[in-house]
């Protein structure tokens, strides 16, 4: 009997030991030491953050407003070439602009996401005492090229473009990881911000990449040549405009030859290895968007998803160019429905294009244009007509009519990429008209308020910095 | 923890020594009842020998013993006392009477206890009551049955979990689930696995003092199931039920537009949009008499392309320009999505057996069963078998010994049936219009088949998006599979010892695999996983819970003074792994997982959880008449930093049984009256990220899996506490039991105040950190209420009983803490003094009869941009002020009603149950009332009463194919949602006993049974039981069943 109360104290105190209680681990994760603490580990953060951009892994599904792709698309369906009645239809619509709508949501929320994993990177880069300080240069430009791109977005979504007025309200700065609630910045503080980030990432980062989707010095060029673009607007003494043609020149390369390929034009935009292409989004069978793939998944006419061609669009199309990839319905009803484009050819493992080389050809081009260059900005631009259209013939347009062909060219070279029609419409300060043959015919004047959208009431709703006001003008 | 070790061994110890050899000699006294009068028959024993003797007429004994040792009264309907011969010669006892139900013993944690020795809040529910309702998770029976509870049953697949809450919400994003003991070990498995046979009963612990003992986990109030057990020296005893229904959906559905009514009325939507929508349009009510006349022809001509289905056939503009259906006009098809996918005739089978018997030391308890209900939604069912064994043997006379094993197995085929996914068929119902046909047609409107003769689902391509192209539900439900089966399998063993004659120990083990399989068939041909040729999805999550509890109880009576007291510990293991493999590319009709092309997922990690838990407990009675009970709890949890990892629980309790006193025994009419309290302070480690448990809430950590082609990828896994800990709770609870009149009325009355503190919550962050939310401890919550129970006996003789039970709660909740002024949190906003389940949505204001246009209220602002006080009419959603409502979504009062009524050889038995007071914010309605604004989507015949014209007074607005926020979130959808419900009725015979005996039979029972037979509700057209923030979502109906069975025992 005895023995049996003794043993029943030894079984009590089995377990007391602490050992037990400190065994269970998380498996499935590891710690901020671990992945800044090696270039690997840095390099892994990158790729998750890459991936991030367009995985529905974290809960985003609903399908205009998930990866990075929809957001071009929502510019893309906003302009006059491209008419749009499915998801798209309240952005072609332009009511999708509510602080309670999910556009507005999105455009916000998904940039700010992004943004928030690069202040870990660059902070986790900076601070670690594991990395050499040329890994740490090369790895942290990285981070500051991802979050003065997504900057980029947000100043273009949630306000006027910069050169209307610097001094307008723009959305928060963030630039440490769990920072406090920021209030509203100026649009002059965020260019500031955005510019410096990707001059620093121009700067330090390396040509050489881990593939075609990550951030090499070519890619963080492109994008700064997307932002002095802006920044110059129409102000041709700009100094901006000098720097965008630098940008653009190093982002494709400099040899406009080289940079093009257009038998590859009619492939189906879903191959990021295409010579063309400078920087995308990489997709296979296992890590797909599925039906999310934007914008093959709703445009390609396979699918019949609701995305058609304005007409006059279609038009200005030669028969020869080999981006005339459009297919007519004669019989389609109504009849807006007639052209669908065969551009993007969907599949789950379609790559999503981010820049190419022939935009950089045409920032180039305009940059030129602007400091007074009309005949440098003519040649570039009758060189890549040439390339897309056998029988191309140089215009004689000058002056506006130059630009204007520039600009149509970045719209029939770029459609249904990233929203080239709105964009160009918001930094020249122009509007944009629709005609008759749209379903929804409504006209956007110069800076009209629908350019931009409302600042979303979650964020009013949770931070302490911004109120209801916010929007009494928007 | 070592220092109580101590002290029970030395205390052994002294015991040992204590043992005193003494004299015998002749003790005599005299037994009386509770008012003095003596009582005849009372037996004597001297406990431990089988000597003893009975009193005589006038109430006398004598009996020869010796001083130490103890002396056991007992009499019919009297509790037992037992006293120690001291130094007197002479011993005289009352005796007091114990109501039936008082007398029972009932489980409680660790443990179980006669139900007059209960100082705290314990309901019980029996076999007899769980038999007398049709379940297919046993948790459902507690509805209506036991006050302070809610449980809502959310959707109607069968075997899915009801949401339970004991005595109001005291967690928001923490799990607030109740925990679930079975036979004293945690149940890790899903609860539809244990079947109502094999239940002996179910008993809730609501109160501190009864929910302490477990620590941590105890906050949430505790289920226990204690399975069926043999008795000794009892025939072995077999009893068998078969019964069969059909069930259907327990309420009516919303009406929905048929064809022809939908093409005018889109028809005047489209008219409406060409007429208003767009730059230099009328205002609605002032187009002229051209414009209407365009408008109009725009809409004939392009109805049917915008629809892209015509079920008028070949005849191009069905609806003319004046809006209405041309003469003649003959629909080819009208699609009733509710007819095609909703079954009215669902089978429901169950098969049960119990077999049970006992020796002089060992005792056998079998139980088997089978269950197999079908689901509304076509192709939903739920097939279960169940087997239990308890044995248990009195090896020694000192040593016990039992063994409880299970086996269970459940498939469930549970295709989607709520939520915004496509596959739900819920959202076909509701959401797609009458035009759109479920098989192919050729142009001329006639059905088409393939080369076997049969027809063919119509994939839709030239469906709008809301009507949803390229998909269609039944080959969803046909083509597709998604499977569920669970098997859980468990081994509960103990080992009780008794050390001394007051001291025992005793040690259980239990190990429990549970195994959740779900297997998703996505076909090659049609639908989501058409392009990549099919997928197979397989996932397997393994639970392994492992469960060691070694205990020492003490038990000791002095005098009128009775000792218990309890030390244990208890390690607790959950090792939960899960594993997910698909595939893609397959044949038709291949589904195994190998058969596929190209494997394209395989994850998957396992998680552990530990729990180290040290607890002393004891219980004081005197003469049975003051009872304390105290307890203290030491939990250690993985789930926390080892910082924060350790949490000190307790509890205590008393109670007073007046009855027992001679001024109240005076008092005729009270036959019994108890006075209790108890306060306690206990907590809930239970972690929730998203919907699903979160084991390691502190680390900031990467997450894996975000990889970028072959490259590894890792994220910042969001916003981090690290200081994160568990919720606590500080719980009062106070009540009086009654029995009147011989017990033919008793009942209950109880007050509780629960404040639950440290909240976990997902506190949202601005968006522009981020990181959307962060789990942190945030605030407290209050629950308080009031539980009433009544049962009545109305009538009782011979052939005619007739009982009746009512019982009720009434729950408050309120916020008492927040670290900041508020949060708006979906259709609610939080703040301090409301409850977490306000409304605060905008307030709608009617249609304009200007113009038809919705409108809401928004505050007049002053310069400063302060409210005014007035409000205003806006035709802005945006602009408009959210308000609270006074509304909430829980109900102010809610319970259940029974009456049992035998009468010879019938029986009847009714439980209803109801809520009222709450408030539930109908989407699917909102849904059906859209004003058309999208092609094809479906739209309620309540639409008739639209705004058409200037002047028209009404409360719906004009219909518009345009984006419009009409229905969006307001209080135009937000219903009083009050019902009772018939939740169970059960009409039996039993045959004569006689006639049943010459059968060979011992007894032979036929019953109707019917579940949620009929429904009251305020608010019609959608289940009155949704959730409890009150927002629908597309969920499919509870079951309302009808059955006939037979019982047979021999």
């Amino acid at each position: 009997m005895k023995k049996l109360f003794y043993t029943s104290i030894l079984l009590l105190s089995i377990a007391c030991s602490q050992d037990y209680l400190n065994e269970p681990k998380p498996t499935a994760q590891v710690s901020a030491e671990a992945v800044y603490g090696s270039r690997s580990g840095v390099e892994a953060n990158i790729s998750g953050i890459l991936r991030l951009q367009r995985s529905l892994m974290i809960g985003r599904t609903i399908p205009d407003v998930c990866i990075l792709s929809t957001l071009y698309m929502a510019r893309s369906v906003k302009g006059a070439d491209i008419i749009a009645t499915n998801w798209y239809t309240y952005d072609y619509q332009h009511i999708f602009r509510e602080a309670t709508y999910r556009r507005s949501r999105f455009n916000w929320s998904f940039p700010y996401e992004i943004i928030r994993n690069a202040n870990f990177l660059i902070e986790g880069v900076e601070n670690s005492d594991k990395l050499s300080e040329s890994d740490k240069k090369e790895l942290a430009a990285q981070g500051y090229a991802l979050r003065g791109f997504y900057y980029f977005q947000l100043a273009q979504e949630f306000q006027l473009t910069y050169t209307h007025d610097p001094n307008v309200p723009a959305p928060p700065i963030v630039t440490k990881p769990n920072q406090e609630d920021q209030p509203m910045s100026t649009l002059k503080d965020m260019y500031a911000l955005i510019t410096q980030d990707l001059e620093k990432a121009v700067a330090d980062a390396s040509t050489a990449r881990l593939g075609k989707s990550y951030i090499n010095k070519n890619v963080a060029a492109g994008i700064l040549a997307r932002v002095y673009q802006v920044m110059g607007g129409s102000d041709r003494a700009s100094a901006y405009w000098a720097k965008a043609e630098t940008m653009a020149h190093l982002a494709y390369g400099g040899n406009v030859a080289a940079a093009l390929d257009a038998n590859s034009y009619g492939d189906g935009f879903n191959d990021i290895s295409n010579k063309e292409w400078i920087w995308g989004m990489p997709q296979t069978a296992d890590q797909t968007a599925y039906y999310r793939t934007t914008p093959s998944s709703f445009s390609d006419p396979k699918r019949k998803k609701g995305i058609y061609v304005d007409k006059a669009f279609v038009d200005n199309f030669s028969h020869t160019d080999i981006r005339r990839l459009f297919i007519e319905n004669k019989k389609a009803k109504p009849e807006y429905r007639t052209f669908t484009t065969n551009k993007f050819a969907f599949s789950f493992d379609a790559d999503m294009v981010l820049m190419r080389t022939a935009e950089m050809i045409l920032i180039e081009a305009e940059a030129k244009y602007w400091q007074g260059d009309e005949t440098g900005a003519h040649d570039l631009l009758y060189e890549l007509q040439q390339n897309r259209d056998p029988q191309a013939v140089k215009s004689s347009n000058t002056g506006t009519a130059l630009l204007d062909e520039i600009l149509l060219e970045r719209r029939k070279e770029l459609y249904l990429e990233i929203g080239t029609e709105w964009y160009d419409a918001r930094r020249l300060q122009r509007g944009i008209t629709r005609s008759a043959y749209h379903p929804s015919d409504i006209d956007l004047a110069p800076n009209d308020k629908r350019f931009y959208l409302k600042v979303p009431q979650d964020e009013i709703d949770a931070n302490d910095q911004i109120d209801e006001s916010v929007n009494s003008d928007r | 923890m070592i220092k109580i070790l101590k002290v029970s061994y030395m205390l052994s110890l002294v015991l040992l020594t204590a043992q005193v050899k003494a004299q015998q000699k002749r003790v005599s006294g005299t037994v009386v009842d509770e008012k003095g009068e003596p009582l005849a028959g009372v037996n004597i024993v001297i406990e431990g020998t089988h000597r003893g003797t009975a009193t005589d007429f006038d109430g006398k004994y004598t009996v020869e013993a010796s001083s130490g040792q103890k002396l056991t009264f007992s009499y019919v309907g009297y509790q037992s006392v037992s006293r120690s011969v001291g130094e007197s010669n002479t011993l005289n006892i009352q005796l007091y009477p114990v109501s039936k139900e008082l007398a029972e013993v009932v489980a409680v944690a660790y443990g179980t206890r006669k139900k007059n020795e209960i100082v705290g809040s314990v309901a019980s529910i029996d076999a007899k009551t769980l038999q007398k309702q049709q379940t297919t998770d046993i948790a459902t029976a507690i509805q209506g049955n036991v006050p302070g509870l809610t449980v809502i049953q959310s959707g109607g697949q069968p075997g899915s979990k009801p949401t339970i809450r004991i005595r109001g919400i005291g967690s928001i994003n923490a799990s607030a689930d109740p925990l679930v003991i079975v036979n004293g070990v945690p149940y890790n498995g899903h609860l539809n696995n244990i079947s109502d046979n094999e239940v002996e009963s179910m008993n809730i612990l609501k109160d501190a003092s009864a929910t302490a003992l477990y620590g941590s986990r105890g906050a949430n109030g505790v289920i226990l199931i204690t399975t069926k057990r043999g008795k000794r020296n009892s025939t072995p005893q077999v009893s068998v039920r078969v019964s069969q229904g059909l069930s259907d959906p327990a309420v009516s559905f919303h009406k929905v537009l048929g064809a022809r009514s939908y093409m005018e009325y889109f028809w005047e939507a489209m008219r409406n949009k060409e007429l208003y929508i767009g730059d230099d349009k009328p205002k609605p009510g002032a187009a002229t008499k051209a414009q209407k006349a365009k408008a109009a022809q725009k809409a004939t001509d392009e109805l049917i392309p915008t629809l892209g289905y015509n079920p008028y056939g070949t005849l191009e503009k069905p609806v003319g320009t004046d809006g209405k259906t041309l003469p003649g006009a003959q629909l080819l098809w009208d699609t009733d999505w509710k007819k095609a996918l909703i079954s009215d005739q669902a089978f429901r089978k169950d098969y049960q057996l119990n077999i049970s018997g006992g020796g002089d030391r060992t005792t056998y308890a079998l139980s088997g069963s089978y269950l197999k209900q079908d689901g509304s939604v076509i192709r939903s069912n739920f097939e279960r078998f169940t087997t239990r064994l308890d044995l248990r043997s009195q090896v020694k006379d000192w040593l016990q010994l039992g063994l409880n094993t299970d086996l269970t197995n459940s498939y469930q085929n549970n295709p989607t049936q709520a939520g915004g996914a496509i596959r739900n068929p819920m959202l076909w119902v509701y959401g797609v219009s009458s035009v759109y046909p479920v098989y192919k047609r050729n142009p001329s409107g006639q059905l088409i088949y393939d080369y076997k003769g049969n027809k063919i689902l119509d994939y839709g391509d030239e469906r709008p998006q809301a009507a949803m192209p390229n998909k269609n539900p039944l080959g969803v439900l046909y083509d597709d599979d998604i499977k569920y089966n669970r098997s859980h399998t468990g081994i509960n063993g103990f080992a009780a010892v008794d050390l001394l004659k007051e001291l025992q120990f005793k040690t259980q083990l239990s190990y429990a695999q549970y195994l959740f399989d779900v297997e998703e068939y996505f076909n090659s041909e049609h639908g989501d996983a058409a392009p990549v040729q099919g997928r197979v999805t397989k996932r397997r999550d393994i639970y392994k819970t492992l469960d060691f509890i070694n205990s020492i109880n003490y038990k000791k009576q002095l005098g009128h003074h009775n000792l218990e007291a309890q030390a244990l510990m208890e390690a607790y293991d959950l090792y939960y792994d899960k594993l997910t493999a698909a595939a893609e590319g397959y044949l038709p009709g291949v589904k195994a997982l190998t058969a596929g092309t190209k494997p394209t997922e395989a994850s998957g990690n396992p998680v552990e959880e530990r729990l180290v838990s040290y607890m002393v407990h004891a219980l004081y009675n005197y003469n049975s008449k003051y009872f304390l009970d105290a307890s203290f709890r030491q939990d250690g949890s993985t789930r926390f930093s080892p910082d924060t990892r350790w949490g000190n629980f307790y509890a205590v309790g008393g109670s007073w049984i007046l009855s027992y006193e001679s001024f109240i025994q005076r008092i005729d009419f009270i036959s019994f009256l108890k006075l209790k309290a108890s306060y306690g302070e206990l907590g809930n480690n239970k972690m929730l990220s998203g919907s699903s448990d979160w084991y390691f809430p502190y680390t900031v950590q990467y997450s894996t899996g975000f990889s970028q082609l072959d490259q590894i990828g890792v994220i910042q896994g969001g916003a981090v506490d690290p200081n994160l800990k568990w919720e606590k709770t500080a719980s009062f609870n106070a009540g009086v039991e009654f029995g009147l009149f011989k017990d033919r009325l008793s009942g209950s009355f109880e007050y509780y105040n629960k404040k639950s503190i440290d909240l976990l919550y997902e506190k949202p962050l601005p968006l522009s950190g981020g990181a959307e939310s962060l789990t942190t401890n945030v605030g407290a919550v209050r629950n308080y209420g009031y539980e009433v129970s009544l049962n009545s006996v109305n009538l009782r003789n011979p052939n005619f009983e007739w009982r009746t039970g009512i019982n009720f709660s009434i729950d408050k909740n309120e916020i008492v803490e927040l670290t900041q002024k508020e949060f708006i949190s979906g259709s609610k906003k939080w703040q301090v003094g409301r409850s977490l389940y306000d409304f605060f949505i905008r307030e709608w204001a009617g249609v304009d009869p200007d113009d038809g246009y919705g409108m809401w209220y928004k505050d007049v602002l002053d310069k400063a941009g302060k409210p005014t006080g007035k409000r205003e009419k806006t035709k802005t959603y945006d602009e408009a002020t959210r308000y609270y409502q006074n509304k909430r979504s829980i109900p102010d009062v809610q319970g259940g009603f029974n009456t049992d009524l035998r009468y010879k050889n019938f029986d009847l038995y009714a439980l209803f149950n109801f809520s009222y007071g709450g408030y539930v914010y109908d989407s699917e309605y909102a849904g059906l009332m859209s004003s058309l604004s999208d092609a094809g989507s479906q739209g309620s015949p309540d639409l008739a009463s639209r705004w058409q014209k200037k002047g028209d007074v009404t409360d719906v607005p004009l219909l518009l194919n345009s984006k419009n926020d009409f229905n969006v979130t307001s209080t135009r959808f937000l219903f009083k949602n009050n019902y009772i419900r018939l939740k169970a009725l059960n009409i039996g015979y039993r045959l004569p006993q006689d006639f049943v005996r010459n059968m060979g039979l011992s007894a032979l029972r036929f019953y109707l049974q019917g579940d949620n037979l009929w429904t009251y509700q305020s608010h019609k057209g959608i289940d009155p039981e949704q959730n409890l923030g009150g927002t629908t979502g597309d969920r499919s109906y509870l079951l309302r069943t009808i059955s006939v069975g037979l019982n047979v025992e021999f």
